[in-house]
């Protein structure tokens, strides 16, 4: 073999911290190595020029480039090569950036470092032999996961470029957290106007399939092909023959249910459509509140129901559709905020959330509009908004900004003054964060021409004082203490992932970081790809996000998705699994691990034997792993090879 | 119970290719593995102390055809895994199960007489409950059971076969198993145990008896330890190389080994290469809650994923 190395010194990245050149001079004495040189970016148009170069020059059959992590430029090396018409599985990469330049100082020590992986890529590649990819055909249609305002942008235009969408959304209706606010910042446009029409277009769109009340089951399949397994959770209507018409809400006798949309302010019926804009419009029975269901017997429902919807005998429901995509919009929840017992933890009513706040200001929420404490039904005048709950705390785990709080609590200071002019507000902040169009002239709207007092400082207690509550916090700007009465406490509780996301981060294979958000694959230039192909992120499942951001990354994620299934044949990675027929001895272990069912049995001269169906192999390893006898080996993975880069790291 | 087990053997034989259990051996001390294949054979068949082997292993070579098996309790969990990990099918083999009083060491044995026991040495044996009584030319030595038992005898869980289609005698009661033996090893220090490892393997004499008595080794020709492609292990006489293969051995028998016994037993300068995989047991059992060969309808950890293992809590966030 002819191998060229390329050492990169990604300008200082590398360069600083280790001997680019010296490490190139010392590689010509590897085996079968007959050019090194080194680079100040590899990546760049001259640097893989100068490889091109090479190539010809020298005639290389193989290259190693020892620069960054393989996740970015692996396939822009691998373009290069094939370029100078060396098979692109003919090149190895060695990182000695994040494995070598940045986690280390000693120049020598990390030039050695350098050196050991250079030789150990050197070694694998000497094994590797030209591999040719495959293709397979895909399933147009894409899955979008969470029907909240990021899930419903993407499912909308995936439909609009003309592919199958198919929404599943864990709520008896999609809208997710957007049709639950009042007005919106920084134009306080009413929400449920905005977001209503793009609920409907959902429902009307013809290339839409939306299933409500219903969760992922499980994933199977990879890129282009997963199966899809939705569980449609028993609601006790038909939907098919439920009008929307209301009537059962009307007379069901269990009025006390809690009202999961207002986010408890108020109760509900134990049959109930969530809200009057419900997309679906059906209605659901609470399993838990229904009395047919607690006490055995009841039955109004089904007597008054117009259409003979209700059945209570319905059971969930599994559904298996096929999908080529799949885009994860799981969006948030609140932080558990009564942990903080400063806050009361929970016992004093006039303490909110932001969220039931909104709902409480909600022309369609329970109070129909009019701002009322929900102890005795009386119109708040002093209110204090408190910043920060549950977010950047270490203390309980939660040290990120969820970004937009600062946004609505301004908001919602604002809304105050609209709805009650001879109101108070009062703002507890840390700091004001407000990096957006029009943001920061919104939170100075709400101090100059509203008049809401901001104080910067954290509450150390809230107290009850005959019926109203003592605010006690530190005005750090002012250096003193400062309390302030208030009939009702607006808490502007943090975010964090939604409930269970890192069990749906696991049926889709996906990686989600220590507080359950999904991870992207590059925080800067993959935001919207997991690193599970055919899998994409939009919204709050991400990381905390407002809703400008969240729609922008709905598109983005349908623009993904679009572009991935507008190709007629997908390319497979040909570093697939291959079984030694004559170590095989036929127990099937293998085709129990394979996630693709990607291995199936033969008969071999009477003999049950292992083999691999190459279109569908992603090459993962598990199979190689398990085989006891070591009969499964996955190309340029092969133990030989491993064995060749132990024995290289050792001899140095 | 031995002609009881005899008419099982009888009964099972038309319907197989052979029977597979105990017979003769090179001294009245010893049994060997026997293959019954007509009734009159079946008069040899011995059961008892005598018989240490474990059958289990012969198991895999017969796949694709019907055989008999006379198993112990811990034979049969050895059975139990071969059908969970597909090696034997279930509906081509007949299990015939006892309970099963423990047997003895032939090294214990040996001990207690002062003398390694060449071919021919022993004349004659008697077996009571609780003695047994070796007569070496004309001397005879009476030694406890108890002090010639098999190791693996005292913390035996299931001495009755786990599954069996025909079982003789009346089922034993279990003993438990706290792994006191790995305990106490591990009482050693790093370096302590390593130099007894080093000691230990530096007695081996390559001969892969261990292996080879192992019912779950299947890689038979292309095992890591003779295989050049991929060259995992250099037939060098070097303690490292020796020590590898076990550790290769235990590694692959992670999560899957029932403790039979037999590497250790086989042996034949007595390395105590049990202890390796009774570690990875102890692992097993503590991480996901397994027992292989206890049950051929569960995966064994190891050959499947589950998101969330009982065990080990990930996805506290």
């Amino acid at each position: 073999m002819r191998i060229g190395v390329f050492i990169c010194h990604c300008g200082t990245n590398i360069g600083a911290t280790v001997d680019s050149a010296g490490v190139a001079e010392n590689a010509k004495s590897l085996p079968d190595v007959v050019f090194a040189t080194d680079s100040m970016y590899t990546c760049s148009e001259p640097g893989q020029d100068g490889i091109i170069r090479a190539i010809s020059e020298h005639a290389l059959d193989g290259v190693v480039v020892a620069a960054c992590s393989p996740r970015m430029h692996e396939p822009t090396f691998r373009r290069a090569v094939e370029r100078a018409g060396v098979n692109r599985y003919m090149f190895e990469m060695a990182n000695i950036r994040e494995h070598v330049s940045w986690i280390g100082k000693d120049k020598e020590a990390n030039s050695n470092k350098a050196f050991e992986l250079v030789r150990i890529a050197v070694e694998k590649l000497r094994r590797n032999r030209p591999l040719t990819p495959k293709y397979f055909p895909s399933t147009k249609r894409v899955l979008v996961i969470g029907g909240g305002v990021a899930g419903i942008q993407a499912a909308l235009d995936c439909a609009d470029a003309g592919i199958e969408v198919i929404m599943v959304e864990r709520e008896p209706s999609i809208g997710g957290k957007m049709a639950k606010l009042d007005k919106t910042f920084p134009t306080v446009d009413c929400s449920s106007c905005i977001l209503g029409p793009k609920m409907v277009d959902v429902a009307q769109h013809p290339k839409i399939t939306l299933y409500a009340c219903s969760e992922l089951e499980s994933v199977s399949g990879f890129v282009g092909n997963f199966e899809v397994v939705i569980r449609r959770k028993a609601t006790c209507v038909d939907n098919t023959k439920c009008t929307g018409c209301g009537l059962c809400a009307e007379k069901c006798p269990s009025k006390k249910s809690f009202d999961r949309f207002n986010e408890g302010v108020g109760t509900t019926t134990a049959i109930n459509i969530p809200f009057p804009q419900a997309i679906p419009k059906k209605a659901v029975i609470d399993k838990s509140f229904c009395r047919q269901f607690v006490k055995g017997k009841c039955g109004v429902c089904a007597k008054v129901c117009p259409t003979g919807a209700i059945s209570y005998e319905q059971q969930d429901e599994l559904l298996t559709v096929q999908v080529g995509a799949m885009v994860a919009a799981t969006g948030y929840d609140l932080v558990d905020w009564k942990v903080y017992s400063e806050y009361g933890g929970g016992r004093y009513p006039d303490v909110v959330t932001s969220l039931q706040y909104e709902r409480m200001m909600s022309a369609s929420g329970p109070f129909g509009g009019h701002i009322k404490r929900l102890s005795d039904g009386k119109e708040p005048k002093n209110v204090v908004f408190i910043q920060c709950v549950g977010s950047r705390d270490v203390s309980i785990g939660r040290p990120y900004c969820s970004g937009f709080c600062c946004m609505y609590t301004a908001k919602q200071a604002i809304l105050t003054k609209d709805h009650i002019p001879d109101s108070q507000s009062y703002v507890f902040y840390m700091d004001i964060r407000s990096p957006g169009k029009g943001y920061d002239e919104f939170t100075r709207r709400a101090q100059e021409e509203y008049g809401t007092q901001y104080i910067r400082g954290r509450v150390s207690l809230i107290y009850p004082k005959g019926d109203r509550y003592i605010v006690r916090g530190v005005d750090t700007l002012a250096g003193a203490q400062v309390e302030v009465e208030a009939d009702l406490v607006v808490l502007a509780v943090g975010v964090e992932a939604a409930a269970n996301s890192p069990h749906l981060a696991e049926k889709l294979r996906i990686s989600y970081d220590k507080f359950g958000f999904f991870m992207e694959s590059h925080v800067k230039l993959k935001p919207i790809e997991t690193n599970t192909a055919g899998v994409f992120l939009a919204g709050c499942s991400q990381g905390p996000k407002d809703i400008p951001s969240s729609v922008a990354m709905g598109s983005a994620a349908a623009a993904k998705a679009i572009g991935l299934l507008s190709k007629d044949m997908l390319e497979s990675d040909p570093q697939i699994a291959q079984v030694n027929i004559n170590r095989c001895v036929g127990c099937g272990k293998c085709i129990n691990v394979c996630p693709y069912k990607a291995i199936r049995e033969i008969d071999f001269r009477g003999q049950a034997k292992a083999e691999v169906i190459e279109a569908v192999c992603q090459g993962c390893g598990l199979c190689n792993a398990t085989c006891p006898q070591g009969a499964v080996q996955l190309s340029h993975f092969t133990d030989n090879q491993i064995l060749a880069e132990v024995e290289a790291l050792c001899r140095c | 119970m031995d002609d009881e087990l005899k008419g099982a053997i009888r009964k099972v034989l038309p319907d197989v290719d052979c029977v597979i259990g105990w017979g003769p051996g090179p001294d009245p001390l010893r049994s060997a593995p026997f293959f019954m294949r007509k009734p009159e054979e079946v008069d040899a068949f011995v059961v008892g102390p005598l018989a240490v082997n474990n059958p289990a292993v012969f198991l895999p070579e017969y796949k694709g055809k019907k055989v008999g098996i006379v198993v112990k309790g811990c034979d049969s969990r050895s059975v139990v895994q071969q059908i969970a990990e597909g090696l034997v099918k279930r509906e081509e083999v007949v299990i015939i199960g006892f309970p099963c009083s423990g047997v003895v060491d032939i090294q214990k044995i040996a001990a207690q007489l002062g003398q390694d026991i060449e071919p021919g040495m022993v004349t004659s044996l008697s077996i009571s409950s609780d003695k047994l009584t070796v007569n070496v030319k004309d001397t005879a030595k009476t030694m406890d059971m108890a002090d010639v038992r098999a190791d693996k005898c005292a913390s035996c869980q299931y001495p009755n076969a786990v599954v069996s289609d025909e079982f003789v005698g009346t089922p034993k009661e279990g003993k438990t198993d706290d792994y006191a033996d790995l305990a106490a090893f591990e009482e050693k220090s790093i370096d302590e145990r390593f130099a007894f490892w080093e000691q230990e393997m530096s007695r081996c004499i390559r001969c892969y008896a261990c292996r080879n008595a192992c019912p779950l080794c299947v890689c038979r020709d292309h095992c890591v330890a003779t295989s050049r492609e991929p060259h995992w292990l250099n037939q060098a006489d070097s303690t490292r190389e020796k020590l590898f293969f076990q550790l290769i051995h235990a590694t692959h028998l992670a999560g899957r080994c029932t403790g039979c016994g037999e590497c250790s037993r086989a042996c034949p300068v007595g390395i105590p290469v049990g202890l390796f995989k009774r570690t990875m047991t102890r692992a097993a059992a503590r991480l996901f809650d397994y027992q292989a060969g206890t049950n051929a309808e569960t995966v064994p950890p190891l050959q499947t994923f589950a998101t969330e293992e009982p065990t080990i809590k990930e996805r506290e966030w």
